[in-house]
C-alpha cells in the first residue's frame, strides 16, 4: 500500500478502531489490503452455528467476531475458541452489517430500528427508529452515524446518543450503505438515482439518474464514485457534481458493492461474473464467471479477491484465476473477514468458519 | 388459541386424475413410473368461498399482449409493460377505464399479496417492472402501499432479485422462509398430506400470509420449462409458492407433480383468494426451467397473459413452449423416452435433449378436472394483441 493510501485510510477508518470494524474493513471499503503471501486455507480451526439465517457480513474487533442474524440476533463469538461470548436480541431481523464505533455495535433492523449496543457486554445503549426496514450498514463518521432506510429517508444521528441531526427524504426505499467520505455522503437509491449529499446537512447537493433502481454500495477513489445499478450498468461518476466519467456495460443488475486496489476496481454482477477494471478508463483487465449469480462484494487482501457466491472462491487479483474455492454454506450476500492468519466465512443458513 | 375448524377430504390417490394419461406412456406402461398415492387434505371449515375464486369471473378466457419492445437487450422496458398491462386487462374485463378494470378484483380494503416467482433470479424471474405496475394498479383501486405484499416462499431468492430496493415505498417485501428448514411461516391447520417416497414429513403446510395475511393474491409467475412439472405457470407457482416441503414431491426420474399442483391449487382459503393471473413473458425458459441461468435457453418472447383461469392460461403456456421446443429441436415434454433423463444436472443445464424426471404437464389437465379452469383447448378463448 503506498504511503498515500495508507492515510487516506488511516483518515477514513471508522473512529480509528482497530480490526475490522464495518462493512469491509473500513469506510473506504479497503477489505484490509494487506501485503500477504497468498495461502490457501487448509482447514477450519472452528465452526459454529449461530441462531437464525445470515445475510450481513461479519465484523470484527480484538478477539469477538460478530455476526448479525435474520432470527435477531446479533452473536459475539470469542475467536480463539470459536465459542458464542453472548448475544443480543432485536425485536427483528437484522440483514444488515454492524458498525463498531467508540466501542459501540450499530446496526439497523427490519423493524426500522438502528440499536447502539456495547461492544463488550451486549448491553444496548440506545436505539432510534425509522418507518421502514434497514438493511444498510450504518456508517461513522465524526461522531456522527449516516444510514438509509427503506423509508427512503436518509438519516444522520449522534454516535453518542442516536439523537436525530438531520433526515433527508429521496426518491426510493434506501439498500446501499452510504459512503461517507470528506463532508459529502454518496448512495445509491431504489428510484435509480446516485444522490451526491452534504453530510453536514442532508442537503442534495446532485443526483444522476440510471436505468434502474439501485441497491449496491458506492465506493469512492480520485474523486470518482464508483456504482452499480440494476440497469446492468457500472458507473464511474465525478464526485463533486454526478456526471459521467464513465460507464461499463455487464450482462446483468450489478447489486455486488466494488472494492478497490490500486487501479483496478472489482465487482461481480448478477450473471456470475467478477469484472476488473482500469478504475481510470473502466477497460476491462479481466473478467471470469465464477459462479450462478454474484450479489456479494468482493474483498481484497494482497493479490487475492475474496468473494462469496455459493461457494467462497479465491481469486488471483490480477488475472482473475480462480486459486481456491469451498462449498460453505451457499451465501451469497455476506462477505468474508480476512485477517493474517485466518478468513471468517458467513454461510447463509447461520454456520461460521474460520479457516486457517 | 385457535377457533377455527378444519377439515379433512381425500383426493383418492388423485389416481382419477392420472388414469388417462397412462395409457399413452410406454413408462408407465412398462411400470416405470410408480403410482400416485393417497393425498389427504386439512383445510379451513366453513371458508367464505369468493365468487372470484379460481377460475374466476373470466373461466377459459386468457388474453395475450405482445410487443417485442418490451424486451430489449435483456432489459424490460417499464413504459412498454405498462401499456401493455394496461391493454391487457381492458380486453380482459370489457372496462375502459384501467380503475374500473382493477376494481373488478380488487377493493380498497383488501390486503393485496402480489406472488411473485424469484426462484430463477437473476436470469428469469417475475420482472419488477411489471411487479411496479401491478402495485401501481392495486394503488389505484384504493389500496394503501403497506398492505400490498410482495411475497415469495423464499427470501433469499427475492433478495436476489432486489425486490425490496425496486418496488415502490411501503410496499411490503415478504419471504415466507429464510432458510430451507424454517417452518414458522405456515399455518400448522391447513396441509396437503401424502407420503411419496417414504419421506419422514408427509405433510406439506399453507404459508401463513396465504391462509390469513392477505384478502387478496395477484399471482405473477414467469413462462418457464420444469424439469419435473413439464411447465411452471399460475398453477406451480401458486401451489408450490404456497405450500412448504414440496421437493420431497420429486424423487429422480419420477415426480407427483401431477397432482399433486392442483390439489394444492384447490385448497381453501388459496382458491379463493387468488383472483387474477398475470404471467411475465417477456422471457421465456424453453429448457432448464425453472433454475437455469444459461441464456441459450431463455428467450425474448416479449409477452404477458392475463386471466383469472389459470387452468387456461397454462394451457396456452404449455403450448408456446411445445412450440419453441420443436423449433429448437428440443424433445417434447410429454416425451417419456427413458433414454433421454439423466441424473448429471450439468448435463441437463446445457443439453436441451436431456432431462432429469418424467416431465409432468398433465397436471394442467388434472387442476382442470379439480374445477379450477378450462384445458380443453378448444373451449379456451385466447385473445392475441400484438401491439408492436
Amino acid at each position: 500500500m503506498s504511503d498515500a493510501r495508507a492515510v487516506q485510510r488511516r483518515a477514513t477508518l471508522t473512529n480509528n478502531e482497530p480490526g475490522w470494524p464495518t462493512l469491509l474493513c473500513d469506510n473506504a471499503r479497503s477489505g484490509g489490503q494487506a501485503a500477504q503471501p497468498w495461502r490457501a486455507p487448509r482447514r477450519a480451526r472452528w465452526q459454529i452455528s449461530v441462531e437464525g439465517a445470515v445475510r450481513g457480513s461479519p465484523i470484527l474487533r480484538g478477539e469477538l467476531l460478530y455476526i448479525p442474524s435474520l432470527a435477531g440476533f446479533l452473536h459475539a463469538i470469542n475467536i480463539r475458541s470459536g465459542r458464542l461470548q453472548w448475544k443480543f436480541k432485536a425485536a427483528a431481523a437484522i440483514h444488515s452489517t454492524p458498525s463498531l464505533s467508540s466501542g459501540r455495535l450499530l446496526f439497523g433492523g427490519d423493524d426500522g430500528k438502528v440499536i447502539a449496543i456495547d461492544a463488550a457486554s451486549g448491553t444496548k445503549s440506545w436505539e432510534v427508529a425509522s418507518e421502514d426496514e434497514v438493511w444498510a450498514s450504518p456508517v461513522v463518521q465524526n461522531e456522527t452515524v449516516y444510514f438509509g432506510s427503506a423509508d427512503g429517508n436518509m438519516y444522520a444521528v449522534g454516535a453518542e446518543t442516536g439523537a436525530l441531526e438531520w433526515k433527508q427524504m429521496l426518491g426510493g426505499r434506501i439498500y446501499s450503505t452510504a459512503h461517507v467520505a470528506k463532508g459529502r455522503i454518496y448512495v445509491g437509491c431504489g428510484d435509480g438515482n446516485i444522490y451526491g449529499m452534504d453530510a453536514a446537512t442532508g442537503h442534495i447537493l446532485w443526483k444522476a439518474a440510471t436505468g434502474n433502481g439501485i441497491d449496491c454500495s458506492p465506493a469512492l477513489a480520485n474523486d470518482t464514485v464508483f456504482i452499480g445499478s440494476q440497469d446492468f450498468v457500472f458507473y464511474a461518476l465525478h464526485a463533486d457534481n454526478g456526471t459521467i466519467r464513465w460507464r461499463y456495460q455487464g450482462e446483468l443488475g450489478i447489486t455486488s458493492a466494488p472494492a478497490i486496489s490500486g487501479e483496478l476496481i472489482i465487482f461481480g454482477c448478477k450473471a456470475g461474473t467478477l469484472h476488473a477494471l482500469d478504475i481510470r478508463t473502466g477497460r476491462v483487465i479481466w473478467k471470469c464467471r465464477i459462479g450462478q449469480v454474484i450479489t456479494a462484494p468482493p474483498v481484497i487482501s494482497g493479490s487475492v479477491a475474496w468473494i462469496q457466491a455459493g461457494f467462497t472462491f479465491a481469486v488471483n487479483l490480477s488475472d482473475g484465476r480462480v486459486l481456491w474455492k469451498a462449498n460453505l454454506g451457499n451465501a451469497v450476500q455476506s462477505a468474508p473477514v480476512v485477517t493474517k492468519d485466518v478468513v471468517y466465512v458467513a454461510g447463509m443458513e447461520g454456520e461460521i468458519y474460520a479457516l486457517e | 388459541m385457535d377457533r377455527r375448524a378444519f377439515v379433512k377430504r381425500s383426493c383418492l390417490g388423485g389416481l382419477a386424475l392420472s388414469l388417462d394419461h397412462w395409457g399413452t406412456s410406454p413408462a408407465f406402461g412398462q411400470d416405470l413410473i410408480p403410482p400416485v398415492p393417497p393425498i389427504h387434505v386439512s383445510e379451513p371449515l366453513g371458508t367464505q368461498v369468493s365468487p372470484l375464486r379460481m377460475p374466476g369471473v373470466y373461466p377459459g378466457r386468457v388474453v395475450e399482449i405482445a410487443d417485442a419492445r418490451s424486451i430489449v437487450a435483456n432489459r424490460v422496458s417499464q413504459a412498454v409493460v405498462a401499456r401493455m398491462l394496461e391493454r391487457g386487462l381492458r380486453e380482459l374485463t370489457g372496462e375502459r377505464d384501467l380503475r374500473q378494470a382493477w376494481s373488478r378484483f380488487i377493493q380498497p380494503q383488501d390486503v393485496v399479496g402480489i406472488k411473485i416467482n424469484p426462484s430463477g433470479a437473476p436470469a428469469c424471474c417475475s420482472s419488477p417492472e411489471i411487479v411496479r405496475e401491478i402495485v401501481a394498479g392495486v394503488q389505484s383501486a384504493g389500496v394503501p402501499a403497506r398492505n400490498i405484499f410482495v411475497y415469495d416462499r423464499y427470501a433469499y431468492e427475492m433478495d436476489i432479485g432486489s425486490y425490496q430496493a425496486l418496488v415502490p415505498k411501503g410496499v411490503r417485501v415478504t419471504g415466507v422462509q429464510e432458510h430451507k428448514l424454517d417452518a414458522s411461516g405456515y399455518d400448522p391447520n391447513i396441509f396437503c398430506e401424502a407420503n411419496f417416497f417414504g419421506e419422514w414429513e408427509t405433510r406439506s403446510y399453507m404459508a401463513n400470509i396465504v391462509a390469513s395475511g392477505v384478502t387478496k393474491i395477484i399471482n405473477v409467475p414467469t413462462m418457464k420449462d420444469h424439469s419435473a412439472a413439464g411447465v411452471t405457470g399460475c398453477l406451480k407457482n401458486l401451489g408450490y409458492g404456497t405450500f412448504n416441503n414440496v421437493d420431497r414431491s420429486h424423487s429422480r426420474p419420477f415426480s407427483f407433480t401431477d397432482p399433486l399442483i392442483g390439489i394444492m391449487c384447490s385448497v381453501e382459503p388459496l382458491r379463493s383468494k387468488a383472483v387474477l393471473h398475470i404471467m411475465d413473458g417477456t422471457r421465456m425458459v424453453w429448457h432448464g426451467g425453472p433454475l437455469t441461468q444459461n441464456q441459450d435457453f431463455i428467450f425474448p418472447a416479449g409477452l404477458i397473459l392475463l386471466g383469472t383461469d389459470p387452468v387456461a392460461i397454462d394451457t396456452i403456456e404449455l403450448e408456446k413452449i411445445e412450440a419453441k421446443r420443436s423449433e429448437k429441436g428440443a424433445p417434447s415434454v410429454w416425451s417419456r423416452d427413458p433414454a433421454s433423463l439423466t441424473s448429471d444436472s450439468a448435463a441437463f443445464y446445457q443439453d436441451a435433449a436431456r432431462n432429469l424426471f418424467y416431465r409432468q404437464p398433465h397436471h394442467i389437465a388434472a387442476a382442470g378436472k379439480l374445477g379450477l379452469g378450462v384445458s380443453d383447448r378448444k373451449l379456451i378463448e385466447h385473445k392475441v394483441i400484438h401491439i408492436w
